[in-house]
């Protein structure tokens, strides 16, 4: 090796980039396209100038015309979430008789006859077992209904016109056009959101949308609002409009979330990520027919199964720290119970209670363990009747019930409202957070991913709070 | 320069469709890698399961491989191993697709190199095609979704596009698995050196960074006399691509 | 628990914002103005000083000791230090009056320039910051930059020989290419010319001169000049300025031979279903986002039109070489066009 030669070389190339200057890349892409212009020239020959473009264009046309483009889209939008909240009830339901009425108590059954210790049939069937089970069932219906529709619009070619349509309105918050797609896929699930953000080809509205993703309400969270919804809000009218209000109310704080979305990236791209680059530039493929049972297949394994294999893997440990907390003794009381004193004054600020703050802390691997893990402690700290024993999650097939044990722990609408709003502002489950960290390869962004939604639940429902209480 | 008789079908004499079979995403113990080029949207994707026999998600969106998927086949008792790389307009920017695309082709010296065309693009897509010909003379071009450019009342001389790139052009619609056994067996004969390329340099340079050009090839050549793309290394040197000039004081890619 | 008050509450919690707002708001809170200050050292000033002697000296003007006071806005006491600091090191010598750099006074100011420089060009091609914000940006990170550093930086930028205002930068052994130009106050009517330089101080000026949306390597041809103002033509726009910003504002005379296109056009005023040549794109657009456009087929030749207009006006898709590519306003309107 020559290394004298070598260092010639390179300092040749840099007197000779002195002496071509500025121009190069310029004077080579215009080089390179006029060699392809002339093999084209050779090659290729028009049969006729019509052509089968003009269906894509009359398509293209309505998509994107001012009177039909937005209408379309959110008939679309709404046309999806439908599907997909209305479509998984049956499976859902159907899965959880499965898995909590039937396995649950066959389980038990095996442990009793095998003669296991009563912690460690706990700490694994009603710990582990349950949150685990609760999660599929909670998780596997809407995922596999919401993301092969997603993924039928993709292969369409309709998602890059969504795009193109509502750019305007994410330049305007300094963030990209494509950020609408990420936004949406991430009412299916965030940490699919995210690793969606990859699209997004320029840094600094990547970070962007990875940052504000989480205000896209997920599927483990609809239920918990439609569930409040109906018991708190839907009460406050005759039974005839309740089933409109309560989903009035749910559809607000989805509106809600979209509204923080933009804030808080607008509030981003003018502060911390003011000098990052930004590029923008979009193609609009043709439109092609998607192969219908492939794409779905393709979406299931992709999409679907890989998001709730992350998220099992995390629910499982949430569940056996439930029933861990619930069932260690510092004295007279349980870890939990000690938990919730503790937290109660804090959450009482915020117009909520000891209960949801420790349940959020817990159920920060999967959201879709709320509601169950609430229900237990509310039961566990009331002392009512209810429930099937410490550390053991449940859910009730009636809402009145359901309603009845969250109300003798002193539930009031201010509680319920808050609770949704804390339901959509808090920091992102953990199988999003390592997502986070694994898309930005960075600790730095993860935390603020992390925390900023949550300091923005704290300041959203301490001021609700304040005012509802000053105004009651 | 052999050019594919463009007509072949599953049932031709050349192809052997006994010999082949898809892998999956087993690529143990391969004979030779192959690496899947092009631009976003022409298919490659669809291109790469049509060939491996996998499923990978093919999205009508640009961009969509971010991360390289591979896989593997076996043909004629060789077996192949096949990465698709992320699809990217052009080889000469500083985007993280793009460099991991340009590196694995240049350092990761693959046995052939499928570059994979939209039909009924093609201009645009050569772009990118001129610039991986520099790179390397062991390339193939698929002329993807030829079934939307014979919609489009396109009508493409394949045998005058092959002379003039100098590499085997073979039309495929991977999304129906029409052309994949030619491909296959045209990369099968190109990687056992059945096929002998000579790939289009591009002509249209202008004059100063020609000259340029030549002066610093020919300085590499002295030092690394057997180098096939010495002009491609001068372009990323006049370019100032770190890379480049760190693999030069190591001759890496020899 | 339910005694306390929610006022209290309330007027606790904003209370609480307020002072967290003077303290981080950007640039101006207290703990950015602490941190910045406490690194205020010696080390500033001394080559704040160095540069003042370069680029005085390169004008053939030599500075006493209270001119450089009166011109850095340091207090007295560290300026005296620092100049004698300095001619103990011997990057100075003080004769007479007159304080003259050393040869290795010019290395090092030459070091500082080119970190400068550099800096300004990484801040241009690589990331997003305002053309307004560069320098004093770079005026700051030019003191924290190490030989290595700079050096690293440069061979990322791939070695670049001017800066993104048209200024030279010197290369690790100190040359320094010679901007070749003529103010655009003293051409005559009818030159066609190439802007290479635009002075980025004072900087009222250069803001102004920004605000115009002028910039590097754009084409002019002059037409009209008189002792109140100067009127040139450039990338199909008028433009009208006064001898004092004209005169910051260099341009390489061009050969008579270079056609000067004057029905040129911006890509954002194409209207549906007219075609257009695209002439080249404008040199605002650097770096990567220059490329991509070059790569998506924005190159000179090109046939477009518009294939899609957006129900918000912005962004429109262009036909380019067959593909529907969505831009967004700002982005057409750096792109040159020459319609059909």
């Amino acid at each position: 090796m020559d290394t004298k030669k070598i260092d010639n070389i390179i300092s040749l190339s840099n007197d000779l980039r002195w002496q071509i200057g500025d121009e190069f890349h310029d004077n080579l892409a215009e080089g390179i396209y006029a060699d392809a212009a002339e093999i084209v020239k050779d090659s290729v020959h028009k049969k006729d100038e019509k052509g089968a473009i003009r269906i894509d264009a009359k398509i293209d046309k309505i998509i994107t015309s001012k009177v039909w483009g937005f209408p379309l889209m959110f008939l679309i939008l709404a046309l999806v979430l439908w599907m997909t909240i209305v479509g998984a009830n049956y499976p859902s339901a159907m899965l959880s008789g499965l898995l909590l009425d039937t396995v649950h108590p066959a389980l038990k059954g095996f442990a009793a006859t095998m003669g296991m210790p009563w912690w460690l049939d706990g700490f694994l069937i009603n710990g582990v077992y349950l949150a685990v089970a609760w999660v599929i069932a909670v998780m596997l219906p809407p995922m596999a209904i919401f993301f092969p529709l997603f993924t039928l619009l993709e292969d369409f070619g309709y998602l890059p016109r969504v795009a193109f349509n509502l750019d305007h309105l994410f330049k305007l918050s300094g963030a990209h056009g494509k950020q609408a797609l990420t936004m949406s896929m991430g009412f299916g699930c965030n940490a699919a959101g995210i690793v969606a953000t990859r699209i997004i080809d320029s840094p600094r509205e990547r970070l962007i949308a990875i940052i504000t993703n989480n205000f896209s309400l997920c599927n483990g969270r609809w239920p918990t609002q439609i569930l409040i919804a109906t018991i708190f809000v839907g009460a406050l009218v005759p039974a005839t409009y309740s089933g409109i209000l309560s989903l009035a109310a749910v559809i607000g704080v989805a509106v809600l979330g979209m509204v923080f979305m933009f804030l808080v990236s607008w509030g981003l791209s003018k502060t911390v990520l003011k000098g990052e680059v930004s590029t923008f530039n979009l193609e609009l493929p043709p439109y092609r027919p998607p192969r219908f049972w492939k794409t779905i297949y393709t979406s299931l394994i992709d999409r679907t199964l890989i998001v709730l294999w992350r998220a099992i893997v995390f629910a499982a440990p949430a569940g056996a720290v439930i029933w861990l907390i619930s069932n260690i003794y510092f004295g007279d009381s349980s870890v939990a119970a000690w938990l919730i004193d503790s937290l109660d004054g804090f959450g009482f600020l915020l117009g909520l209670n000891g209960v949801i703050l420790v349940a959020y802390i817990v159920a920060i691997p999967a959201n879709e363990i709320v509601i169950p893990t609430i229900l237990m402690l509310t039961v566990l700290v009331t002392g009512i009747s209810g429930g099937a024993g410490a550390g053991v999650m449940f859910e009730l097939d009636s809402v009145t019930a359901t309603g009845d044990i969250l109300r003798a722990g002193g539930w009031t609408l201010l509680t319920a409202v808050n609770l949704m709003l804390f339901s959509l502002l808090h920091n992102p489950c953990s199988t999003t957070i390592y997502t986070i960290y694994k898309e930005t390869k960075s600790v730095k962004w993860t935390v603020v991913a992390s925390i900023l939604p949550v300091i923005i639940g704290f300041v959203v429902t301490f001021l609700v709070a304040q005012i509802w209480r000053l105004s009651a | 320069m052999e050019v594919k008789p463009k007509s072949a079908c599953e049932a031709c004499p050349q192809f052997n469709a006994d010999g082949l079979k898809k892998l999956g995403v087993n690529t143990t113990d391969f004979d030779f890698v192959v690496a899947l080029a092009g631009n976003p949207n022409t298919g490659k994707s669809t291109v790469f399961n049509a060939m491996t026999g996998l499923r990978q998600h093919t999205g009508n969106w640009p961009g969509k491989t971010v991360t390289r998927a591979e896989g593997a086949f076996e043909y004629n008792g060789d077996k192949f191993k096949l990465l698709d790389l992320p699809g990217t307009y052009s080889l000469l920017s500083t985007s993280e697709d793009e460099e991991v695309a340009r590196n694995f082709i240049l350092f990761g010296k693959p046995s052939v190199t499928v570059i994979v065309v939209d039909a009924s693009r093609l201009e645009r897509n050569l772009n990118l095609v001129l610039q991986i010909l520099e790179i390397t003379s062991k390339a193939v071009l698929c002329l993807n979704l030829m079934d939307e450019a014979e919609r489009n009342n396109l009508e493409i001389d394949t045998r005058t596009l092959a002379r003039d790139l100098g590499i085997p052009v073979v039309p495929t619609s991977a999304r129906y698995n029409r052309g994949i056994p030619e491909l296959i067996q045209t990369i099968s004969e190109l990687a056992n050196g059945k096929i002998v390329c000579k790939p289009h340099r591009i002509k249209n340079i202008p004059q100063n960074i020609e000259q340029a050009l030549e002066k610093l090839s020919t300085e590499i050549e002295q030092v690394y006399p057997d180098i096939p793309n010495s002009r491609w290394i001068a372009l990323r040197l006049l370019e100032g691509d770190r890379n480049i000039i760190e693999t030069l004081k190591t001759g890496e890619f020899v | 628990m339910n005694t306390y008050n929610p006022i209290t509450a309330l007027v606790v919690f904003f209370a609480l914002s307020i002072l967290a707002y003077l303290l981080f708001r950007p640039n101006k809170g207290w703990f950015w103005l602490i941190r910045n200050n406490s690194g205020s050292n010696d080390k500033i000033v001394i080559e704040d000083v160095l540069k003042l002697l370069y680029h005085n000296e390169n004008a053939d003007k030599h500075l006493n000791i209270n001119d450089i006071i009166r011109t850095l806005k340091y207090n007295d006491r560290l300026i005296l230090e620092g100049i004698n600091k300095m001619s103990d090191h011997k990057l100075i010598s003080i004769q007479g009056d007159n304080v003259k750099l050393t040869k290795s006074g010019i290395d090092y100011a030459l070091r500082i320039v080119r970190a400068h420089r550099l800096w300004e060009k990484f801040l241009a091609e690589k990331t997003g910051f305002k053309e307004a914000e560069w320098h004093e940006r770079a005026e700051r990170k030019e003191h924290e930059l190490s030989k290595v550093e700079t050096d690293i930086l440069a061979s990322k930028l791939g070695n670049p020989q001017f800066d993104p205002h048209g200024d030279p930068i010197p290369t690790n052994t100190g040359k320094i290419a010679k901007i070749k130009g003529t103010p655009v106050s003293e051409l005559s009517v009818g030159t066609i010319g190439r802007i290479v330089h635009i002075k980025d101080k004072p900087e009222i000026i250069y803001k102004q001169i920004l605000a115009e949306n002028i910039h590097i390597g754009s084409l002019i041809r002059i037409v009209e000049k008189t002792p109140a103002r100067i009127e040139f033509h450039s990338e199909g726009e008028a433009f009208i300025l006064a001898p004092i910003m004209a005169g910051n504002i260099t341009v390489s005379v061009l050969e008579k031979d270079v056609v000067y296109e004057e029905d040129l056009a911006r890509l954002s005023i194409l209207k549906e279903n007219e075609t257009a040549q695209i002439i080249g794109i404008s040199k605002e657009i650097r770096g990567d986002s220059r490329r991509r456009l070059l790569d998506l087929g924005f190159v000179r030749g090109a046939e477009v039109k518009i294939d899609l207009m957006n129900p918000l006006g912005d962004p429109k898709a262009f036909l380019i070489k067959g593909t529907s590519i969505a831009l967004r306003q700002n982005q057409a309107s750096k792109i040159l066009i020459k319609k059909d």
